[in-house]
């Protein structure tokens, strides 16, 4: 059974004075070394104090606690069946109030002016016709579905839950990384971490004043209620997952268990009239909204990929007559794309009549002939990604590579250069991570995904998010594929 | 309910008492060999047989292995290829409470999460080597504290119907198969009075009914008198007669007044009602095993049309592929 970790006033020094962060790089938590980042001092007072022994075993109850609760993830790669807890390192990531309240406002601009985009290139196409963005990016993204041009989606919305990855600069400026608007996951982590910082750290947290995020489940059920086709009075919402060899299969379950809704497969599904109703051991039963787990690929084989068992036969007809809400809506991955991501910041100018407030993170698109010439000349300095790979894969870090990992890329985006975009290395700001094998505090890189849920009404995004950190000394990648980790990301209530 | 979740909580519910079930008479036969001074074989055997795993036994270890009670009891508790081990037991529990983790309440899914892991690791291995005991309460444990957690922190509903139903109807084969193994086993007369009772309490303690036992019969123990206790008393929870009620409400609960389920349900209404003329005393030599042969075709029918009117196939396996 886990216990509380009761921290005892000691005089030896302290696991944070010895703390170093990096000189290039913002760091979370500390100026340089033993000064504290203004307005946390004080929120932060008891954990600044803890001793390393409690630290260890705190972490180990922390790790215990996730392991036995099976809080894990499917590895890809591994033997069928195998499951992994994410690793955890209990050293929070903190937001302060003010900080949090400029991503707010920045995430919900942003969400605005894709909402707009995605109705667009589904709809009129006006974006397209003014030349303010290539038109060539848009429509040859792989993720963008022509055949569902037309389609209105039940009360407008398309991006339900979304998942924004922002990176944080030397400045400490926030910076959109990525956009993931189809099925972003690690909200579960969130709150199970939460859970866990709550009951192996309780003094130190209750200190800090931490907004709560265990409502979320709640606010997602409010979400896709509100969503459902019009004229339901009691909607039946259910989650759709490919089951439990994904990976995030620990997620899919804890958001139907939290919701209170059924998880369901694919096969528990069927189209008649186009409607969509679930088979019971009492019979067929009317559903009226999926919040599906599943790729847009997979969702029905009627349009998509004819093999896939996954999904449900006629699902997008009854999509298209407007008698079930998918979320989020199939098509969104036109603008996961990363040559499209960089065009967002175009989006806010063209239909919002607004300026950015959050930055991104300026990207080279190899589709355009300038950007790409800098691309193949500096190649060495920047960073290159295919646009539409996700969890690490498909990229270049320029300054790490070798002079074949160089001529390779060269040669990719000479053949496809719509495939590819550029940037130059973000230093990733830093936060004190626990270093189990030197029972001490490092510096490694973080990102943070805050989640935002959108309804008729507009745009909430939890206070808090999934931040990730790349254990290991000197990387910048974050996926848990590949050797990330995460922590507990304390947005702090205001002080006044 | 989807047919598919109701399909994992009846197994699930099956899986649980069966590693409770093999836990127990493993510990109480260890205990009955101790003293009771009977060739190993005749204690060892009888419990293969009622893992219904004889024949996989014999072919892997041959017959003189019968006699042998460390054979036996690695068998049906860390093998990994008996699927009726322990370790396989709780295994397969663990899979179908995993593929409902949202019909599963929390508090039943870390028991039995924590009873897998332990039983993979090498603390398991190193209890089992030094304190046996100590290895089977452990499981006794783990598993009653998931059957008791099943009650007390899940809606009582048609998903927790469906897994009593499942506990129940693999406790009704256990205490058949138990009861006709040691019935045959004892023909009266053919051992010593005292060994006799010995061997009766063993099988009392191997079905948790030794103090129910003794509170019904005032002490008097004969072969007749236990066969009558754990086929019909209505009141003892692992009788047959009890059983059979129990699981015909927990099915009649989930099939109201729908039709799928009803041919399962009239077929256990019939076993319940034809236990209910047996009267103690016909309970006497091969008539107990006619009786139990009865009772354990008329389960395996019940499972089989269950099977086919709720719960549905077992879907093919999921393809991978990579999410966000």
């Amino acid at each position: 059974m886990t216990q509380a970790i009761v921290t005892p006033v000691r005089p030896t020094p302290s696991l944070f004075e010895a703390y170093a962060p990096l000189p290039a790089a913002w760091d979370e938590l500390f100026v340089s070394p033993g000064i504290v980042r203004a307005g946390l001092r004080e929120p932060l007072a008891a954990l600044l104090t803890v001793h390393p022994n409690d630290l260890e075993r705190a972490q180990a109850l922390a790790e215990r606690a996730l392991l036995t609760q099976g809080v894990t993830f499917s590895v890809y790669t591994d033997q069928r069946g195998s499951e992994k807890i994410f690793p955890f390192c209990l050293v929070p990531r903190v937001v302060t109030a003010a900080d949090w309240r400029r991503v707010e406002i920045g995430l919900e601009q942003r969400m605005r002016a894709l909402h707009h985009f995605l109705n667009d290139i589904y709809g009129e196409q006006r974006i397209l016709s003014s030349h303010r963005v290539p038109a060539e990016v848009v429509l040859g993204a792989k993720h963008y579905l022509p055949k569902l041009r037309g389609v209105q989606p039940p009360r407008g919305v398309r991006i339900h839950a979304a998942g924004i990855d922002l990176i944080r600069d030397p400045d400490g400026i926030f910076r959109v990384l990525e956009d993931n608007l189809r099925t972003p996951s690690g909200v579960s982590y969130v709150i199970e971490n939460r859970l866990v910082s709550k009951r192996v750290f309780p003094t130190i947290f209750a200190a800090a004043r931490v907004r709560p995020v265990d409502q979320y489940p709640a606010h997602l059920a409010d979400t896709l209620r509100s969503c459902a086709p019009a004229g339901v009075d009691d909607p039946v919402a259910v989650v759709l997952t490919p089951g439990p060899f994904n990976s995030a299969y620990f997620e899919h379950t804890f958001l139907a268990r939290t919701m209170g809704i059924e998880l369901v497969h694919g096969s528990d599904l069927c189209v008649d009239d186009d409607k969509v109703f679930l088979r019971t051991t009492r019979g067929l039963r009317r559903v009226h909204v999926i919040y599906r787990r599943i790729d847009d690929a997979f969702l029905d084989p009627e349009v998509f990929r004819p093999e896939s068992m996954l999904g449900v036969r006629g699902l997008m007809r009854a999509w298209a007559a407007g008698n079930v809400t998918i979320a989020n809506a199939p098509g969104n991955g036109v603008a996961d794309d990363k040559a499209v991501c960089a065009l967002v910041p175009d989006m806010i100018r063209f239909y919002l009549g607004e300026e950015p407030k959050l930055a991104d993170v300026p990207t080279y698109v190899c589709a355009r002939d300038a950007d790409r010439r800098y691309v193949l000349d500096h190649i060495g300095e920047l960073v290159v990604k295919a646009v539409d790979e996700a969890g690490g894969y498909g990229m270049l870090m320029g300054p790490q590579s070798t002079a074949a990992e160089r001529d390779e890329f060269r040669r990719r985006i000479e053949a496809e250069p719509r495939r590819y975009v550029a940037q130059h290395r973000v230093e990733l700001s830093t936060c004190p991570t626990w270093e189990p094998e030197r029972r001490t505090l490092v510096p490694r890189r973080v990102d943070l995904r805050p989640f935002i849920l959108t309804s008729p009404e507009g745009s909430w995004v939890l206070p808090g998010g999934l931040t990730r950190v790349a254990l290991r000394e000197g990387s910048y990648v974050v996926n848990s594929s590949q050797g990330g980790g995460s922590k507990d990301t304390w947005v702090l209530q205001d002080p006044t | 309910m989807i047919a598919r979740v109701a399909d994992h909580c009846f197994w699930l519910g099956r899986h649980i008492e069966r590693a409770e079930s093999t836990a127990r008479v493993l510990q109480v036969t260890a205990t009955l060999a101790l003293d009771a001074e009977l060739p190993p074989r005749r204690c060892w055997h009888p419990v293969v047989i009622v893992s219904g795993q004889e024949a996989d036994y014999v072919t892997r270890f041959g017959l003189e292995a019968l006699g042998n009670a460390e054979t036996v009891q690695r068998y049906l508790t860390l093998d990994d290829e008996n699927p009726v081990s322990i370790r396989r037991s709780i295994e397969a529990a663990r899979e179908n409470a995993r593929s409902i983790r949202e019909v599963v309440s929390l508090e039943v899914w870390q028991v039995i999460n924590e009873l897998h892991m332990f039983l993979g690791s090498t603390e398991a291995e190193a209890m089992y080597a030094r304190d046996l005991d100590a290895f089977y309460a452990r499981v006794q444990h783990a598993t009653q504290l998931a059957l008791g957690l099943l009650r007390s922190t899940m809606l009582h509903d048609t998903p927790l119907d469906f897994v009593w139903l499942g506990m129940l109807l693999e406790r009704v084969s256990q205490t058949a198969r138990l009861l006709d193994v040691e019935h045959h086993a004892l023909v009266p007369g053919g051992t010593s009075p005292v060994l006799e009772t010995a061997l009766w309490f063993s099988l009392l303690r191997a079905c948790s009914g030794f103090e129910g036992f003794m509170k019904r019969s005032r002490g008097k123990v004969t072969g007749a008198a236990v066969a009558s206790f754990l086929i019909l008393e209505p009141r003892f929870p692992r009788s047959i007669l009890y059983c059979a009620t129990s699981s015909r409400q927990r099915l009649a609960a989930i099939c109201g007044d729908e039709l799928p389920g009803r041919s399962a349900l009239s077929r256990l209404h019939a076993l319940e009602t034809w236990l209910g003329a047996v009267t103690p005393d016909e309970l006497q030599g091969a008539r107990v095993h006619e009786t139990l042969t009865h009772v354990v075709d008329e389960v395996h029918a019940v499972c089989d049309s269950i099977g086919g009117e709720l719960l549905g196939q077992v879907e093919p396996e999921a393809e991978q592929f990579q999410s966000q």
